[in-house]
């Protein structure tokens, strides 16, 4: 199959390939059920060593199944949406219509992001112009092959544009931006404001996701209980071991909530093993210098700024766990550190969260604990509260926004012969 | 608090007086992992945070049979604020800083006189063995003002400070125009030539100084000073010229062209406030050399374990000089490429390196990276 990613080097080729997409999408309607068929068989066909060893290709199987994917479309667009139908409002109609061409801008450190992202904006019926990240080009590349092979598959390839330039050849991304009618972004703080500055038309939609962070927490009744103890370490190793913590619903900290019978030396011990057998199963095949001085950098300086704390961490770089108290998030480190915090009430920590926080992952016994929380972190800026081991699971909406709804516009006909 | 044991302190001693380079490997190992053990117990002893970061260390260090296995700090630690100190306040009689360019935060080590003695004796040992032991002229390619600094000295200062046992006379030849450019005083340097013209002379500055501020305009001017038997001593680092795209081969020809020497007569060596008192100069073959009171370990990424030949990797620096601030094993921001653990052309034993290049910066890491506050400004603009 021929290279799917497409190369630019001009911005005038940039703004011809938009109106390409734009024409070919606008050309042929594509109901929100047909693309669904689409993704299901493209979902289905990912599979085999190269693509099983892309970090993120069982939650993309899992985001491309039928069932995911109706469900995000019926509560964002309604039944009627779903069959690209037209939905009585009374005396009125409405319908949702594309935008155009999205431009999607993705975070270099998932990758499986541009993708995701694409889907949200094929399902509204849109082309699509996707900046891949230098760092992701294979990946991508092998992902959208099997789109290809598909029946139909080249019906939603022929809407997409793929493209690939170096993220400082500033006219290429003003041209990228000038040419799309929607927008989704993604990306860490500094990539944000870059790209959001870039000179979108007036009518464009934009859809920012990230930068956010996230953390955990755990209830005394949760973290004290042995018997439920391994079973919440490992799925908090998991949380923080996809995407090797670089993603915005990584948790970089954990509070726990101290109880009388909580022994935090034994749930360090218990995390430390769920740690250890999590890096086995899922070792680091590379590591930036980087962040290797980085790690090294985290464990000397959360001992030697307080002599009360303490850390547990291997020789290698593979994972920290920084034990301490206090509700304030310490700064992340990422790479697979993370900070254990003794706090005397959840709600503490929560009271402090000023809307960087995105994902809070939860692990509480008591139900009615638990609703006081999620009301104090949703009015506190958190924009998702999951289950501990869930954190990652994409779905809409996500950063407090919907997917699909963002980038698409909904017509309303109010009928000539209405009164 | 308790005192440096004097077993300790003579087994520093010795080393610092043992062949600078030629002890076999196995006996330089031992030596310094006996030191640098004593050296650890008497740090844990005198400071609760350090004795809470290596209790933290995955190996006890007091069964450590290798130096690799030793605790040691990033060289970020150094940044703290107060320094991490192992003496009083009343005992440091200097505090050295590091060359950190705008915005960022240098690093401090607190010297106190015996560490500061060991320092001045372990880059005489090195230096020596590269350049040999006679004191001569030394000429400064920077200015007075950059030593006359009081309270905490600059790594530009130490590092004049570090040759000055090699001098009978001193002089800078560059004078500050008071905004931060440096200019040549024309007259100091005339004097100097006149008067050594034909004599072994030393000469040192930091690498971008005698580049931009030396050799640059005296080559605008076609200026060759005509002193064949000078040696010339730089360091500090290569960044500022690679970003002018200054090779090491060009900068040594540059400067050979002005002074009227062989190229093989600059010397570039490697070196950090971190790790003062031992510097690493080039071999006649390139390779950098490790002195016997220290060690240089070149640590993967990936693992922390030490490389092969052949392989590049973080540095970290070891060195038995300091005991008034823990400087015994510090894992730098730097990486560089183990040429071999014994057996260079040059003579010299144990392992030889080259220095490739500072950490670079980090990838993007993505819609995770960002700070714990939003940062919003504090006034409404008007």
């Amino acid at each position: 199959m021929s290279d799917l990613i497409r190369h630019f080097d001009s911005a005038r080729d940039i703004i011809a390939a938009a109106e390409l997409v734009r024409e070919r999408a606008l050309a042929r309607e594509l109901r929100p059920s047909q693309v669904i068929e689409i993704l299901e068989r493209w979902g289905e066909s990912l599979h085999g060593p190269e693509l099983d060893a892309i970090p993120g290709v069982p939650f993309l199987k899992l985001w491309l199944r039928r069932g995911t994917l109706e469900s995000i479309v019926l509560r964002e667009l309604g039944a009627d949406g779903l069959r690209g139908e037209w939905r009585e409002e009374g005396s009125t109609r409405l319908r949702a219509f594309p935008l155009g061409v999205v431009g999607h801008w993705p975070a270099g450190n998932i990758e499986i992001q541009p993708l995701l992202s694409m889907t949200c904006a094929l399902l509204g019926g849109n082309g699509c112009l996707v900046r891949i990240p230098s760092g992701l080009l294979a990946q991508t590349q092998a992902l959208i092959e099997k789109l290809g092979t598909v029946p139909d598959g080249r019906v939603l390839l022929e809407r997409l544009c793929l493209a690939s330039f170096a993220h400082d050849r500033s006219e290429l991304q003003s041209a990228m931006a000038a040419a799309v009618d929607g927008a989704m972004i993604w990306g860490g703080a500094e990539a944000v404001m870059q790209i959001r500055a870039l000179p979108f038309p007036s009518w464009a939609r934009i859809a920012v996701f990230g930068p956010r962070l996230s953390v955990a927490a755990m209830d005394g009744g949760s973290w004290s209980r042995a018997a439920e103890r391994k079973s919440w370490c490992q799925r908090l190793a998991r949380d923080v071991w996809q995407f090797d913590q670089q993603a915005c619903s990584s948790p970089q900290a954990l509070f726990l909530e101290r109880c009388d019978a909580g022994d935090l030396a034994e749930f360090a011990t218990a995390l430390a093993a769920a740690f250890r057998a999590e890096n086995q199963l899922h070792p680091r095949q590379t590591m930036h210098p980087a962040l290797a001085s980085a790690i090294c950098l985290s464990r000397a300086t959360w001992l030697l700024e307080d002599s009360t704390r303490r850390a547990l961490f291997p020789a290698t770089p593979d994972w920290t766990l920084l034990l301490g108290t206090g509700a304030a998030i310490p700064a992340p480190t990422q790479g697979r550190t993370l900070s254990v915090l003794l706090v005397d009430d959840l709600l503490e920590p929560i009271a402090r969260f000023d809307g960087t926080v995105q994902t809070l992952g939860l692990a509480v016994s008591d139900a009615a604990k638990e609703a006081a929380l999620v009301d104090a972190a949703g009015r506190n800026g958190v924009d998702r509260i999951v289950k501990l081991g869930r954190m990652h699971v994409f779905g809409s909406p996500w950063d407090g926004t919907d997917l699909i709804r963002p980038m698409v516009r909904l017509v309303r006909h109010v009928p000539a012969n209405a009164d | 608090m308790s005192a440096l044991a004097a077993e300790v302190e003579e087994e520093i001693d010795a080393l610092l007086s043992a062949p600078t380079f030629s002890l076999a490997p196995e006996e330089h190992h031992a030596r310094l992992l006996s030191v640098l053990k004593s050296e650890l117990s008497y740090a844990a002893q005198r400071d609760a945070r350090l004795r809470q970061y290596l209790e933290a260390w995955p190996i006890d260090y007091r069964a450590a049979e290798r130096i690799a296995d030793l605790p040691y700090l990033p060289v970020g630690a150094f940044k703290a604020n107060p320094p991490l100190a192992l003496v009083d306040g009343a005992n440091v009689i200097h505090t050295l800083a590091s060359s950190a360019t705008t915005g960022q935060t240098p690093s401090r080590v607190a010297l106190d006189t015996p560490t500061s003695r060991r320092m001045v004796k372990g880059v005489v040992a090195i230096a020596s063995d590269f350049i040999g032991h006679t004191r001569r002229p030394y000429l400064v390619i920077d200015t007075a003002e950059t030593l006359a600094a009081h309270g905490t000295v600059g790594a530009r200062a130490a590092a004049i400070q570090g040759l000055r046992p090699f001098a009978t006379e001193m002089v800078c030849c560059l004078d500050g125009d008071g905004s931060g450019q440096l200019r040549i005083n024309e007259q100091r340097l005339s004097d100097f030539v006149a008067k050594w013209r034909d004599q072994e002379v030393l000469g040192y500055g930091f690498t971008y100084v005698i580049w931009q501020h030396f050799v640059a305009p005296l080559r605008a001017r076609g200026v060759s000073l005509g002193m064949p038997k000078v040696r010339l001593l730089h360091s500090g680092g290569w960044k500022r010229l690679q970003d002018q795209a200054v090779t090491r081969e060009a900068f040594a020809s540059g400067v050979a062209q002005v002074f009227g020497c062989a190229a093989g007569r600059v010397l570039d060596f490697y070196g950090m406030v971190e790790n003062v008192g031992i510097i690493y100069p080039d071999c006649e073959y390139g390779h950098k050399h490790v002195p016997a009171f220290g060690e240089v370990l070149v640590r993967d990424p990936l693992t922390l374990r030490p490389v092969r030949e052949g392989q590049q990797g973080l540095v970290q620096v070891c060195s038995a000089l300091p005991t008034s601030f823990p400087g015994f094993l510090v894992l730098t921001d730097d990486i560089a490429e183990v040429i071999g653990y014994d057996g260079c052309a040059c003579g010299r034993r144990g392992i030889s390196f080259r220095f490739v290049k500072r950490v670079p910066q980090a990838e993007v890491r993505g819609c995770g990276n960002i700070d714990t506050k939003r940062q919003r400004p504090s006034a409404v603009p008007a």
